[in-house]
């Protein structure tokens, strides 16, 4: 029986289930992951693991209450006791009027987001493409002393019935490579670091992994100090995607109303430059966070953000979406924040949906990266940020610490890389000083988080660390 | 259901591994929200699954997976075997287990009040009535409760006869105040919780910290803003050197760091290389203890089966001891301490700190701050940005008062401090005779990242720092 046949199984056991007790509405969301991780360290493979999981999570609307739960028991019994836990959280959380679970819709076909080469990888050639990483770093420079990074290859079944008749199906691959090549030189030390991901085979190139990574650390040991003050600073497209990730939570109603309030009550208001458009597209084909649905069932759309630097809207699920009078985005994602209780790298059954940007990136526009350099003057071009934040969340002042590849720009070329550094600015004067954005949208990202980006410049205050 | 632990282990060794261990968990968690009077979500999850490593021609293979039946158990010790075995031809070194005892035991959390126990509906009213408490006057914008259970009954097992369980539970509430006046905005938020049961919310009077937490969110409104000022004499309360010493003392010593292991995700450390070396003044000492009942880091074996005791990480200014796996251990030349664990069986377990803390001084905090003719009490932990070697930090607090003359003067907002580690451990020339262990509930390590609670804290102490007015 294939895997989502037996999910589907599953969904409808829980939906009769369900519709025997005295319910209004019942959605059943089920999850088949499989993970398989192999990290490398100094210089060989450290340690392979694997992931496999399915589960159930389950949603009710009793009266004007909506409650969760969810488990891994799909037995009669776990099926029956995680339902009656629904039922009872039903009385905690009060739903808009007219709230309901959504219809069934055609969806849109993407291209590109499930690779069967991919999946069916066996794990011995998935454990010869990591140790290729190392192998091109290596071979790149005899200055290179170590490596570290991993190879993740996910895939992953959903399904999600309720109801309303609703039922759809989901699937996708996916793989990030990542490594970090340490170069020595007499006394000086220096750090290089690439990650790529995508969704098919094809995009999943270990020579590229290696080489670049290597190429970064290499240059790093000709690294000369900065003084401190306000440059021009280009980012490329892992520094963007840290940006693009960042505004994609501030526009998820619950994270900006809980937690990060920096874009609360902004909608209409500029707050970037005017060249700025951020999108979110999960059509796209191949598109890092492309699906057909979310994850509640809803058709993905492309929805514009920001728009010409001004915030359009936030991205809603239907329930937001009815707290606000207004129609989904398409924008229901199953992550749980929570320590302690795990959130896989493939798709999650253990969280309600809540409203995120699922395949978020900053519009290309005109400018060649080579021109982006060419144009100027005098600034830095950073390739990696590290244990980036917004250090206050109402304000948004915004840290990170430009850890490697990070190289000084005079009269339009690369001069010398530059030493450790970190930028500290607010996070609008980030966005409203972008003045030139690529044509290229590349994948930019690391450990786990990953979207498309290209490559932009804006003005930043750097210090030496 | 244990023996599936046990016949997975059994099935391991027929397929002829060096060494297996598995741990067969059933987890319950409950996550509730409440915001400006309202719930915003409330969830229970349950999960059970089994993660099994096998170490197979000296390489680690792992796999865990939700299907617990002979045929689901022989599948997930198929996949861990063959992905030991790829990998055992692209090792440089095979790994070596130091030896330690084998144990069988079984122990428990001490819950009076089991959170399965209380209804869903005395939660969430003692939820949204502590959450109102936040709520001081009309200058609080917004109050947050976040509310997490989590039980755990974990049976670990391995090919040397060592078999444990641990039925664990753990509770924490975070409450948050966000007051506004004008162009100011500020905040303030603590964290409550233990290893124990529902128990916590009755022993601490949860309405009176809300309360205090809305009335210090709004009295920042008038506190005053610092100016940028080298090497300023500062004393840190128990809840800034909470976040001080995980994030440049717990995480630089977990030994899988100091060997470079994390160099592609959260970095490496400094201080490598420098175990027995004076780093820092006799008042710097530092515990990592899993064995204190009631903190969030508690257990009594890790998820290797290694029994836990006090691990001394720095004693009186000398690097002491690392956090260590059997792994690491083996690499060092040491007997292990206990420092691996695993968030669920899902994931393969990563050397982790428990209860990690500053060590007690000979002062008291009246003498410390009479004793202070100019200088800054820092308070509360807010936001660190910490370098890759965790040598450079800056952490922000969430409010600090100004010293003069041996008292507290002018209550301060948007203050931060930076330093090097070298530096500031050079610089601490006191601490006061109480320590207190905070509960953390968000740590995270690991690809794919596990976010773990653990204990941090400390006694007041004082040292030296740079404070940054935060703009």
């Amino acid at each position: 029986m294939r895997i989502i046949d037996k999910l589907k199984e599953k969904g409808e056991q829980t939906l009769k289930i369900a519709s025997q007790m005295k319910i209004d509405e019942a959605e059943a969301y089920l999850v088949y992951n499989k993970v398989l991780t192999i990290r490398l360290v100094n210089n060989s493979i450290f340690e392979a693991k694997g992931i496999e999981d399915i589960g159930l999570g389950v949603r009710v609307i009793l009266g004007n209450g909506l409650g969760f739960s969810s488990t891994s028991d799909l037995s009669q019994e776990g099926i029956i006791k995680t339902i009656e836990s629904a039922i009872k959280a039903t009385k905690t959380r009060t739903i808009p009027k007219n709230y309901s679970f959504p219809k069934p819709a055609k969806k849109p076909l993407i291209e590109g987001i499930y690779d069967k080469k991919l999946a069916e990888l066996p794990e011995e050639e998935a454990v010869e493409i990591a140790f290729q990483m190392i192998n091109e770093s290596l071979n790149y420079s005899t200055k290179i002393e170590d490596n570290a990074g991993v190879l993740n290859i996910i895939e992953y079944h959903t399904v999600i019935m309720n109801t309303h008749g609703l039922c759809m199906d989901d699937s996708g691959t996916f793989f990030e490579a990542s490594l970090t090549a340490t170069a020595k030189e007499a006394s000086t030390t220096s750090e290089g670091s690439k990650s790529i991901a995508g969704r098919s085979l094809d995009k999943l190139k270990a020579n590229i992994v290696g080489k670049s990574a290597a190429k970064i650390a290499v240059d790093g040991l000709k690294a000369e100090k900065i003084s401190e003050g306000e440059y021009q600073l280009i980012l490329d497209a892992t520094p963007t995607a840290d940006i693009t990730s960042y505004a994609s939570m501030l526009v998820s109603p619950p994270i900006a109303k809980l937690y990060m309030p920096l874009f609360l009550n902004k909608i209409g208001e500029k707050i970037g430059s005017e060249i700025l458009m951020l999108v979110d597209n999960p059509l796209m084909s191949g598109g890092i966070g492309s699906s057909s649905i979310d994850d509640e069932g809803v058709p993905s759309r492309k929805t514009t953000i920001i728009e010409n630097g001004v915030l359009r809207t936030f991205v809603y699920d239907t329930f937001y979406a009815k707290l606000e009078n207004r129609q989904s985005t398409g924008n229901a994602i199953r992550e749980i924040f929570t320590a302690g209780i795990s959130s896989l790298p493939g798709k999650n059954y253990n969280s309600e949906p809540i409203p995120l940007p699922r395949n978020p990136y900053i519009e290309p526009r005109d400018w060649k990266k080579k021109e982006i350099i060419e144009d100027t003057k005098e600034g830095l071009l950073s390739k990696f940020f590290h244990y980036t934040r917004i250090t206050n969340p109402i304000r948004g002042d915004f840290t990170s610490v430009l850890r490697m590849g990070l190289y000084y720009i005079k009269n339009g070329e690369i001069t010398y890389p530059v030493k450790k550094s970190r930028i500290m600015n607010n996070f609008f004067n980030i966005l409203k000083n972008i003045d030139a954005i690529s044509s290229e949208l590349a994948v930019g990202g690391g450990w786990g988080s990953y979207t498309h980006a290209p490559t932009i410049r804006t003005k930043a205050h750097i210090t030496p660390v | 259901m244990k023996d599936l632990a046990l016949k997975s282990i059994e099935y391991a060794l027929e397929k002829g591994v060096e060494y297996a261990d598995a741990r067969l968990e059933k987890h319950y968690n409950e996550v509730i929200t409440a915001s400006n009077g309202k719930i915003e979500r409330a969830v229970v999850n349950r999960k059970q699954g089994i993660g099994i490593r096998v170490l197979v021609n000296g390489a680690w293979g792992f796999q865990s997976t939700t299907n617990l039946t002979m045929s689901g158990i022989k599948e997930a010790v198929n996949r861990a075997y063959r992905v030991a075995k790829a990998s055992s031809k692209y090792i440089m070194q095979k790994v070596e287990l130091a030896p330690v005892k084998t144990y069988v035991d079984s122990y428990k959390t001490q819950v009076k009040m089991d959170i399965e126990d209380i209804s869903f509906e005395e939660k969430l009213s003692n939820i949204v009535k502590w959450e109102k408490e936040i709520h001081v006057n009309e200058s609080i914008k917004h109050g947050l409760i976040d509310y997490t259970g989590i039980k755990i009954d974990k049976t670990f097992v391995n090919s040397e006869g060592t078999k444990i369980r641990f039925l664990n539970s753990i509770t924490w509430i975070t409450i948050k105040a966000t007051s506004k006046e004008g162009e100011i905005t500020q905040s303030y938020e603590e964290v409550i919780g233990h290893s124990g049961g529902y128990e916590i919310y009755q022993i601490q009077n949860i309405e009176e910290i809300s309360r205090s937490i809305g009335e210090k969110a709004c009295s920042l409104l008038k506190a005053e803003p610092v100016k940028t000022e080298k090497d300023a004499i500062v004393i840190l309360d128990p809840n800034y050197l909470a976040l001080l010493v995980h994030e440049i003392i717990g995480h630089p010593s977990e030994a899988d760091r100091v060997l470079g292991r994390e160099a592609a995700w959260a970095g490496t450390t400094w201080w490598t290389g420098k175990l027995g070396q004076q780093i820092g003044t006799e008042y710097l000492t530092v515990y990592d203890d899993p064995t204190i009942p009631g903190t969030l880091g508690y257990y009594l074996y890790d998820d290797e089966g290694v029994k836990a005791r006090r691990k001394i990480l720095i004693e009186k200014g000398i690097l002491k001891e690392h956090m260590q796996s059997r792994e690491t251990a083996s690499i060092f030349n040491t007997e292990p301490n206990a420092g691996m664990r695993a968030i669920t069986y899902e994931y393969i377990p990563l050397i982790r700190m428990s209860n990690t803390f500053w060590g007690e001084g000979d002062w008291t905090y009246e003498e410390l701050i009479e004793d202070t003719k100019e200088g800054y009490l820092v308070i509360a932990m807010k936001e660190p940005s910490i370098d890759d070697k965790r040598y450079n930090w800056t952490i922000s607090a969430q409010e600090g008062y100004k010293i003069q003359n041996g008292e507290l003067t002018v209550h301060l907002r948007d203050i931060a401090l930076s330093s090097t580690a070298p530096k500031f451990f050079k610089s601490v020339d006191a601490a006061t005779k109480k320590a207190k262990i905070l509960p953390i509930p968000g740590c995270g390590k690991g690809d794919p990242m596990q976010a773990l609670y653990v204990g941090n804290g400390g006694p007041y102490i004082r040292g030296k720092a740079t404070i940054v007015g935060v703009k």
